[in-house]
C-alpha cells in the first residue's frame, strides 16, 4: 500500500498550491485598508457589478476610511437573502417592485428611484444564428437565454414581448417561447452565455451589452415595446453601518455618482 | 475446509487473528476466541462480548454538538414545512416535472457511471498500469472540485466552442450545453467518481484468489467478471450505485451552468427549489422535503453495506 498515500499527497499538494496561488492573487488586488475603516455591505442588483464598484471607488475618495463589500445577484435572490435577515446596509435593486416589497415589510428604508435601464437583444460577435432583427428570433432552433420570470430581467423581458406581441402579431411571444433554452438566475448569467457563444441569443439590459461591446452585438428594440426597469435605492433597517449607509445613498443620487451611471449606460430617475 | 462466506469476504480484518481486533483500540482486552469458518453466529456473539469502551474526556458533549449540528436543519426543515399546503405546494405544474426529470436525469447518469466507472475500477483496482496513481488521482478530482467549476470545466470541453463540443457541433449538429443530455453529462461529472471509489474498494478487498481460482478451472476473462467477480462486489456496486445517484440527485452548480434552467428540459428538483425559494418559499420547503425523504431512503438502502459494524 506505499503508492496509495502518494497519490493523496499529490492531489493535497497540488490543491494547496492552487489555493496559495489565488489568495496570493487575492490578496495583492485588494485595498488593505485597516483600523478606523468601515465595511459597507452592499447588496446590488447583478446589472450593477461593473457601475457600482466605480462609484465606490468615488465615494472612496470623498470618504477614505471606508471599504465596500458587495453582494452581487438577481434582485429577488438578494430579496429573500434580506428577508431572511442577511446582513447588508444598503439595498440596489433593479426593480421597483421588490424595493416596494421589502419597505412594504419594514425592512428597508422608503427607497428612491437612482437610475433606469432599458432592455436590448444581444447575439455573439460571430452571430451563428444569423440573427438581424427580432423577428429572426422565431426561426427555428435559435438558442435563446431569458430570465427567470422572478428576476426583474425576466419579467421585463416577458413585459417586452407582450409589447412586441402588439406590434408583430399575437403568435410572435410564442414562437419565442419555443426557442428558449434557458431562465436565467440572474442577468449576467445571460450575457456570459452569449458572449461564450453558447447561446444564440439573450435578453439583457443596455448597460451590459455597452460592457460586453467587443463579445456581443446589439440589436435594439423598437420603442413602442421597451420595458424600463426602474432601480430602487435604500438603507437596510437596522444596519450596522445606517449613516454610512445613508451618506452612500445621497452620493448615490448626487451628481457624481450619476455622470458614472450616464457613462455606463443607464437613464436618469425620472424627476 | 469450507470456503469463507460472502460476508467475511468483506471483513477481511475481522477474519484475522483475535489479536487484530484487540489491538485496534489500545486497551487490553480479554483473549477472544478464534473465529470459526462459518462466521456468522461467530461475529454476533464475539461483538456481545466485546466491553464497552469509555471514550475520552471531551468526546461525548464534542459529538453532542456535532450530532446537533447535523440534525437541527433537518429537524427546522421538517418542523416548519408548511404540511397542510404540502399536496398543493407538490400539485403546482413545475413540481411533478422537475421530480420526474430530476428521477430521469440522475437514473441515466447511474447508468452511465455503472457502464464506464466499473471498468474503470476494475483496471484501478486490478491492473498495475503506468500513471495508475495519476489516473486515481484524476478520478478523485471531481469529487473535491465545486460542481460550479465542473460546470465551467464541461463548457470549456463540451461546449460550442470547446475542445471536443466545437467538432461534434460541426461534424453532427450536436450541441450539449442547454440540453437534458447535458444535465446528464453534468450529474455524472460530479457523481461517478464515487461509484468508481467504492468499487474500486470493494474489488481490493476482494483480493484476486477467486478470479484466479476460475481462470485456472478454465473460465474466460468475460464469464469470470460475469459470474464470479460481480456477484462478489454486488454489496459495493449497490453501494456506489446509491451514493452515486444520491450525489446525480442533488447536483445544482455544474448543472445549471453547463446545462441551464428550463422547466421540462433541464430544470432538475434543486433548481426547482433554488427558484421557488425567490417565489414562493412555502413550495420550496415542500420540496426540499421530499428532496429529504429521497435522500433518507437511500440512506435506509445503504446501511447494510455503510454501517455495518465497523
Amino acid at each position: 500500500m506505499k503508492r496509495k498515500p502518494l497519490t493523496v499527497t499529490a492531489v493535497a499538494t497540488l490543491l494547496l498550491a492552487a489555493m496559495l496561488v489565488v489568495l496570493a492573487g487575492c490578496g495583492s488586488s485588494s485595498s488593505n485598508s485597516t483600523s478606523s475603516s468601515t465595511t459597507l455591505t452592499v447588496f446590488a442588483a447583478a446589472s450593477l457589478n461593473k457601475v457600482f464598484p466605480q462609484i465606490a471607488s468615488a465615494f472612496e475618495q470623498s470618504n477614505p476610511g471606508v471599504a465596500f463589500a458587495f453582494n452581487f445577484a438577481g434582485t429577488d435572490t438578494l430579496t429573500t437573502q434580506i428577508e431572511q435577515g442577511a446582513p447588508a446596509d444598503v439595498f440596489a435593486g433593479a426593480s421597483a417592485k421588490y424595493g416596494d416589497e421589502l419597505s412594504g415589510k419594514g425592512l428597508i428604508d422608503e427607497p428612491r428611484i437612482f437610475a433606469t435601464n432599458r432592455l436590448v437583444l444581444i447575439v455573439p460577435a460571430a452571430n451563428p444564428a444569423h440573427i438581424t432583427s427580432l423577428q429572426d428570433l422565431t426561426k427555428p432552433r435559435v438558442k435563446l437565454v431569458v430570465g427567470d420570470a422572478t428576476v426583474p430581467i425576466g419579467a421585463y423581458t416577458r413585459k417586452a414581448l407582450r409589447n412586441l406581441d402588439a406590434l408583430y402579431g399575437p403568435g410572435y411571444s410564442a414562437k419565442i417561447a419555443r426557442n428558449v433554452v434557458s431562465e436565467a438566475l440572474d442577468v449576467t448569467s445571460i450575457l456570459t452565455s452569449v458572449s461564450l457563444g453558447e447561446a444564440d441569443a439573450g435578453f439583457v439590459y443596455v448597460t451590459d451589452a455597452r460592457s460586453a461591446s467587443g463579445k456581443v452585438r446589439s440589436i435594439d428594440l423598437p420603442p413602442q415595446a421597451q420595458a424600463v426597469a426602474s432601480y430602487p435605492i435604500a438603507v437596510v433597517d437596522g444596519a450596522g453601518n445606517a449613516a454610512v449607509g445613508q451618506e452612500f445613498t445621497s452620493f448615490v443620487m448626487g451628481a457624481k455618482a450619476q455622470a458614472i451611471l450616464r457613462a455606463a449606460g443607464f437613464g436618469p430617475p425620472p424627476k | 475446509m469450507q470456503p469463507p462466506t460472502p460476508e467475511a469476504i468483506h471483513e477481511p480484518d475481522a477474519a484475522g487473528p483475535a489479536g487484530e481486533v484487540a489491538s485496534s483500540g489500545g486497551s487490553p482486552l480479554p483473549e477472544l476466541p478464534q473465529r470459526e469458518p462459518s462466521a456468522r453466529h461467530g461475529r454476533a456473539a464475539s461483538v456481545r462480548r466485546r466491553s464497552a469502551r469509555r471514550a475520552p474526556v471531551g468526546f461525548v458533549p464534542l459529538a453532542a454538538v456535532g450530532l446537533a449540528f447535523l440534525a437541527l436543519p433537518l429537524a427546522g426543515l421538517v418542523v416548519r414545512t408548511p404540511w397542510r399546503q404540502l399536496p398543493t405546494d407538490l400539485a403546482a405544474p413545475g413540481v411533478l416535472t422537475a421530480l420526474r426529470l430530476s428521477l430521469v436525469c440522475s437514473l441515466t447518469a447511474v447508468a452511465v457511471s455503472c457502464v464506464i466507472g466499473v471498468p474503470l475500477a476494475w483496471l484501478l483496482a486490478r491492473v498495475p498500469f503506468r500513471g495508475r496513481s495519476v489516473a486515481r488521482a484524476l478520478v478523485i478530482l471531481p469529487m473535491v472540485l465545486p460542481p460550479v467549476v465542473g460546470g465551467v470545466a464541461l463548457l470549456l470541453a463540451f461546449g460550442r466552442h470547446g475542445l471536443i463540443g466545437q467538432w461534434l457541433d460541426r461534424a453532427f449538429g450536436i450541441t450539449l450545453p442547454f440540453s437534458t443530455a447535458g444535465a446528464v453529462m453534468a450529474e455524472t461529472f460530479v457523481a461517478m467518481p464515487f461509484l468508481v471509489i467504492t468499487v474500486e474498494a470493494g474489488l481490493r478487498s476482494l483480493g484476486q484468489r477467486y478470479e484466479d481460482a476460475a481462470a485456472t478451472l478454465g473460465a474466460g476473462r468475460w464469464t469470470t467478471f460475469r459470474r464470479v467477480t460481480l456477484p462478489l462486489i454486488a454489496p459495493a456496486l449497490g453501494a456506489g450505485a446509491a451514493l452515486c445517484w444520491a450525489r446525480a440527485l442533488g447536483e445544482f452548480g455544474a448543472t445549471i451552468t453547463f446545462a441551464g434552467n428550463l422547466p421540462g428540459r433541464t430544470q432538475t428538483m434543486p433548481l426547482a427549489v433554488y427558484v421557488a425559494l425567490q417565489n414562493n418559499s412555502g413550495a420550496a420547503m415542500s420540496l426540499s422535503l421530499v428532496m429529504l425523504v429521497v435522500s433518507l431512503a437511500v440512506l435506509v438502502a445503504l446501511r447494510g453495506h455503510w454501517f455495518r459494524s465497523r
